[in-house]
């Protein structure tokens, strides 16, 4: 049993780990933000597209939203960071990750608030425009503000899975948590590091998952 | 020529079915106009063409005497001179009392936050709902609601109110605090075109009543004319089975 | 233009590496076959024992779903399969990646399956009680076929994420599609088997996306 929390191996490797921790929560919030404000952006222009000349704009937003729900968010990691350098693109092992996420988490996050601001009343657009509000008005003061309030419980699920995908990133050599331990663990040939890293993960995510839940049952979403 | 609002030879067909015909009817200033009819006649089509929250695609709607614009900031400004109060109430649910009914003169008109809130108070005073301004859309009855809704319209100070059928949604013995509220507008010279199948109201406090069938309106003039001496067979039979 | 197809979908390299991508695919099917199946089972019965459970016991459950949620799957996957054999237990490397997403999975399956339990009315329990069916018949006769049909575009949403996962198992040198569609960009140094194999994981999950939109899915399952 000893050799899983060998004191001295767990010494040497915390200083590894805990600079991983800086990398994988930089890196999870910045995808976080990036993907729901790329999400948020999407389903505007969705919501407040009108007549036949920007119809298929729609189409296509739905379309980048399904690509990226069937498509695991490794390949797409992985496709960024081996297959783009050959188009000349040649992303950092963080950018990739960082994009990659960020489309993922876009693409739920996109699909998230359009079913939110569909699931509004029309009613509300209706009294919004009688009163002489623009479109651009009558969805920013009265029809987002109400979808919004659905969208947190499920945004907040995603944005916790986006930050636990973060792992995903030792594959393409992000010094976080994961690849911090791994590196270690090879070095020392002893799997203290990877229980040490287990223990960073459900510190720094099982809060998260319980509020998760807290949410779901609170707004009763279903 | 005083008329406020003008409807001339409006159309719509939804699906092949059409469900308006060639209406002209005008509203001149102070008038109030009660639009009467079996449900699915026309009358919420009618309303909301005169806005142009439904596309009319035959006619004219011609507000104080220039068409509504088909859309872009003129229709949005024709709109806020033509206030509207649903069925529903489709009150803001996030939204205070107060919050409700100064959004549109902020965000719409263009007043500053302070103008717009005194506005929306002196709207909701109006409406006997002084004391409610900081009240949630869920935390007031019915009829506290629909009031509310009608100070939001009043809040921009239209030229005329399009109500349709306001009191349809609502409990009995809340009918009557809405009824008041309309009579009392119209007393101070507010213009409004109503649907309602509240007969006796149309009676006492209109000035005219169409009743619409089928998307046609198949009569229309003074309560007394419409309602003792009714001419056609349709609005006979619609009135007996009230 | 051509360049870029040259580059990026060079016929060639396709056919040259189909070998190694259908070789892949198989394997990952194989994980499929073990995830999917093995997490609706055990989903099945945490959504059972929670459901069966005291309320201090299902709390603890609901605790142990929860820990075991705090674990991005990759790294439940290189715990398992890299700490496993530091205990002297050594599986099989598809039973290593098949046992650690089928943890992950099931706890989701298991609350989806238990949303469907408790979205039956009570009255139904009253109603095969009274007609003398035991607990354990109820569920299986009554409440789960109706409590599954409620949940049925959510559990072909976790299927469909659990599909995805099984393309962790390329980081725990599995040989399944991602794997050996980096193994054939590595012998031809184009990226084109990459693309491919991307293409193949669309053309696999593309009609599981349709078809959950088509039961009415939402697209937010519990993280
Ligand atoms: N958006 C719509 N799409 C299709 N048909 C509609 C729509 N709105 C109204 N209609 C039809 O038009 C007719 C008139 O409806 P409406 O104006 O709501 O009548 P009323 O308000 O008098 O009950 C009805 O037959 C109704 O079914
Ligand atoms: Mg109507």
């Amino acid at each position: 049993m000893r050799i899983f929390f060998d004191p001295e191996v767990l010494a040497a490797a915390w200083p590894g780990i805990r600079s991983g921790i800086g990398v994988t929560l930089g890196l999870a919030l910045t995808s976080i933000a990036a993907g729901v404000a790329l999400g948020l952006l999407l389903a505007t222009v969705r919501a407040l597209i009108r007549g036949a000349p920007l119809r298929p704009v729609g189409g296509l937003i739905a379309a980048y939203a399904d690509v990226f729900r069937a498509m695991p968010p490794l390949v797409l990691l992985v496709v960024l960071y081996f297959a783009a350098p050959f188009a000349g693109i040649e992303l950092s092992g963080f950018m990739a990750a960082f994009v990659a996420l960020g489309l993922v988490l876009g693409a739920s996050a996109e699909e998230i608030f359009w079913a939110g601001i569909t699931s509004v009343n029309r009613g509300q657009w209706e009294a919004a425009l009688s009163t002489g509000l623009s479109r651009g008005e009558a969805f920013r003061r009265v029809v987002l503000p109400q979808a919004v309030r659905l969208t947190i419980p499920p945004l907040t699920n995603r944005a916790i899975a986006t930050g636990k995908n973060t792992a995903l990133a030792s594959v393409v050599a992000v010094p976080e948590v994961l690849n911090q331990a791994a590196s270690i663990q090879a070095q020392t040939a002893s799997p203290a590091p990877l229980l040490l890293a287990a223990g960073v993960y459900v510190a720094l995510f099982l809060p998260l998952v319980r509020i998760g839940r807290w949410l779901e049952t609170r707004f009763h979403i279903r | 020529m005083s008329d406020v609002l003008e409807l001339r030879g409006v159309g719509k067909t939804f699906a092949g079915i059409p469900a308006l015909r060639d209406i002209h009817l005008a509203v001149g200033a102070s008038e109030l106009v009660a639009l009467i009819g079996p449900s699915g006649s026309g009358k919420s089509t009618l309303l909301r063409c005169c806005n142009r929250l439904t596309e009319p695609d035959a006619g004219d709607v011609v507000f104080e005497g220039e068409p509504v614009p088909a859309g872009g900031a003129e229709l949005a400004s024709v709109r806020r001179r033509m206030g509207m109060v649903f069925q529903a109430f489709n009150l803001y649910p996030h939204l205070n009392a107060l919050e409700n009914a100064a959004l549109a003169p902020r965000r719409a008109a263009g007043l500053s936050q302070g103008e717009a809130e005194t506005a929306a108070r002196e709207a909701l005073e109006r409406v006997g709902l002084g004391d409610r301004t900081s009240a949630m859309p869920d935390e007031l009855s019915g009829g506290q609601q629909q009031r509310v809704a009608i100070a939001r319209a009043l809040a921009l100070r239209p030229r005329i109110l399009l109500l349709d059928e306001p009191t349809s949604a609502l409990d009995p013995e809340l009918v009557g605090s809405v009824l008041r509220v309309i009579r009392s507008l119209k007393e101070d010279g507010v213009a409004m075109l109503i649907a309602t199948h509240e007969i006796a109201f149309a009676r006492e406090a209109a000035d005219r009543i169409a009743f619409l069938a089928d998307g046609e309106i198949l009569e229309c003039g003074p309560p007394a004319e419409v309602l003792d001496r009714p001419r056609t067979e349709r609005l006979q039979s619609f009135l007996s089975r009230l | 233009m051509s360049e870029f197809f040259q580059t990026f979908l060079n016929p060639g390299v396709m056919a040259e590496s189909s070998g190694l991508l259908l070789r892949g695919l198989w394997v990952t099917l194989q994980a499929c076959l073990i995830v999917v199946p093995g997490g609706l089972f055990f989903g099945a019965g945490l959504a059972l024992a929670q459901t069966l459970a005291p309320a201090w016991g299902a709390r603890s459950l609901s605790w142990g779903v929860d820990l075991i949620r705090a674990f991005p799957p990759l790294v439940l996957l290189v715990l398992i399969v890299h700490g496993l054999p530091f205990l002297g237990i050594e599986p099989p490397p598809l039973l290593g990646v098949g046992i650690a997403l089928t943890i992950n999975t099931s706890t989701y399956y298991g609350e989806i399956l238990r949303a469907g339990i408790l979205s039956i009315e009570p009255t139904q329990w009253e109603a095969a009680r009274s007609t003398g069916l035991g607990t354990m018949a109820t569920l299986r006769h009554v409440i789960l076929p109706q409590g599954v049909r409620n949940v049925l575009p959510d559990l072909a949403g976790n299927t469909l994420e659990a599909v995805k996962l099984t393309s962790l198992a390329s980081v725990v040198a599995l040989p399944d599609l991602l794997r050996m569609a980096r193994v054939a960009q590595g012998v031809h140094f184009n990226p084109s088997p990459l693309i491919l194999a991307a293409l193949l994981y669309l053309a696999l999950l593309w009609p599981l996306v349709r078809l959950i939109r088509r039961l009415g899915g939402r697209a937010v399952l519990p993280a």
